[in-house]
């Protein structure tokens, strides 16, 4: 993260904080789903009342900071483009997010089977990581055009690594008197692997995802801004170069309400692959 | 069932410059029930690693039925049970004690249907469960069904009841005695307890602090089941203890 793009780091770390915010909040519901629904839903429209009363008796025009309805009126009037938009840029993500956690787990195998490689692998996966994603883009864009290869690919280098990472720690925590008792039956790796290994990350690999997830939709939407036919990230691009902010700030609705939904699906998968947790 | 003789000869094992074990010479006849007793950090479990081939020794040698360890693993003739249970926590407790038949599959061999051995270890109810729904005594029913499972020869007991209560930990003792004495397997059941290891087994090992090596043995000719307040548990118990007491005080 270090080395990136300062933005994208605040940004993540915003996603990041306002996701564990609402997983805070999933401990609470086992006490009254409703309750937290509506408090959730309460909050949000505190906060667009308060923003809606503060701009209009500021007088602020719309084109620096326009007031909530402006932008749901926006967002309304252009609802079929932005859903399309945010599908393309959901569609971009997903493939991306499939690449990226495919290459991180299949790393993860190879060292948890031929450990020789680690540092070898490791080394290459850092300096992948390291590089920032923000100079990467544009190189990508040139070369690959304006379609979802440059958007994939990004989102991919974004996401591999958490979980290379994490699937790696999970492969490993094996309980020892578990092993213990697969080798006394003469269990070979792969049936270890399978039985052991596998089973045993997948909390670790779900800890990932839920990190990686909304990461994705920012690699998407940073690719796009590179350039990009379609996607949240060119019409963000778009209204940012013609100084609309109803637009810009309904783009950010959408890809917000994306990445949440992202998360909870994640989030519902969690539940269904980890029961025994 | 043929149980398998164990043979330990010369065997020493250090970890780097700590001399965990020290020439140990120790016969196990097939079928026969041996207690290694001994301080915590004495080597039992290392032991019990090197008789299994989970670890090779750096000195001396371990033969089973006059095979290396790796060759009775290969014909899943060991039983290994440890403190912890160490069952799979996305598979039910009939599941777990598949997965022993369903790992190293060897062709031919007559497996005992799980359900049969559940309802041995008086889990039939429990079939379904998930071990973490489990109480620590149950989920050590389920880890010795799973032993049973493989029709073993040998059983490398690592204080498997340690972690349970005192009630809970003297009937399962007694079941898997039964148990024991219905197939004969031969069992190296290691523990810090002198009581437990008198009531069950045929003969004490008692080992010394680090460096492990073998302090003194105790027959017990008792017949089973076993009155621990008799005269004769009692002296065998003082003298299994002065054993001890005498090496730990001496080391």
């Amino acid at each position: 993260m270090a080395k990136e793009n300062p933005q994208i780091t605040q940004i993540s770390q915003i996603s990041a904080d306002f996701f564990s915010a609402s997983s805070a909040g999933s401990a609470v519901k086992k006490f009254g789903q409703k309750r937290v629904n509506l408090s959730g839903v309460g909050l949000l429209v505190g906060v667009f009342v308060v923003w809606e009363t503060a701009v209009r008796l500021t007088d602020t025009p719309a084109y620096l900071f326009p007031a909530p309805t402006a932008v749901f009126r926006y967002l309304f009037s252009h609802l079929a483009d932005l859903l399309l938009a945010g599908g393309v840029t959901l569609l971009e993500a997903v493939a991306g997010l499939v690449l990226g956690t495919a290459v991180g787990l299949a790393l993860a195998v190879l060292i948890t089977f031929w450990q020789q490689l680690e540092q070898g692998v490791m080394s290459l996966a850092i300096l992948l990581k390291s590089t920032p994603i923000i100079a990467i883009a544009p190189i990508l864009t040139i070369w690959l055009g304006f379609g979802p290869a440059p958007k994939v690919i990004v989102t991919a280098l974004l996401t591999f690594f958490p979980v290379l990472i994490n699937a790696l720690t999970g492969f490993r925590s094996v309980d020892g008197a578990l092993l213990d008792w697969l080798r006394s039956l003469n269990a070979t790796p792969q049936e270890i692997f399978l039985q052991a290994r596998w089973p045993g990350a997948r909390p670790y690999l779900f800890a990932a995802l839920r990190v990686v997830g909304p990461l994705a939709l920012i690699g998407a939407v940073v690719a796009e801004w590179m350039g990009a036919s379609s996607g949240l990230g060119r019409a963000m691009w778009l209204a940012y170069t013609n100084l609309n902010m109803p637009a810009l700030f309904a783009a950010v609705f959408v890809l917000t309400g994306v990445s949440t939904a992202v998360y909870q699906t994640i989030v519902w998968l969690e539940k269904r692959f980890l029961f025994w947790e | 069932m043929n149980s398998l003789d164990i043979r330990v000869s010369e065997l020493s094992h250090r970890y780097g410059r700590t001399h965990a074990l020290q020439a140990i010479d120790l016969h196990i006849q097939p079928g026969e029930f041996v207690s290694l007793v001994g301080v915590s950090g004495c080597g039992k479990s290392t032991l019990m690693r090197l008789i299994a081939g989970l670890q090779t020794a750096t000195e001396g040698g371990v033969w089973l039925n006059g095979q290396p360890p790796a060759a009775a693993r290969a014909a899943k003739q060991i039983g290994w049970m440890a403190q912890q249970a160490a069952l799979l926590p996305w598979r039910t407790v009939r599941q777990n004690v598949q997965l022993a038949q369903t790992i190293n599959p060897q062709p031919g061999a007559n497996t005992p249907n799980p359900d049969e051995l559940l309802k041995m270890v008086g889990l039939s109810d429990f079939a379904d469960a998930y071990p973490l729904t489990l109480s620590g005594g149950m989920q050590q029913r389920a880890a010795l069904a799973r032993t049973l499972a493989t029709g073993t020869a040998v059983w490398l007991m690592d204080e498997p009841f340690a972690a349970l209560d005192e009630l809970t930990r003297e009937l399962l003792a007694e079941e898997l005695l039964q148990i024991w004495r219905q197939f004969r397997p031969t069992v190296l059941w290691i523990t810090h307890n002198l009581h437990e290891a008198i009531r069950l087994s045929d003969r004490v090992v008692v080992l010394t602090p680090r460096p492990g090596a073998i302090a003194g043995e105790i027959a017990v000719p008792l017949p089973r089941p076993r009155d621990d307040t008799s005269a004769a548990f009692q002296a065998l118990l003082r003298q299994a203890r002065a054993l001890l007491r005498q090496e730990v005080v001496h080391g």
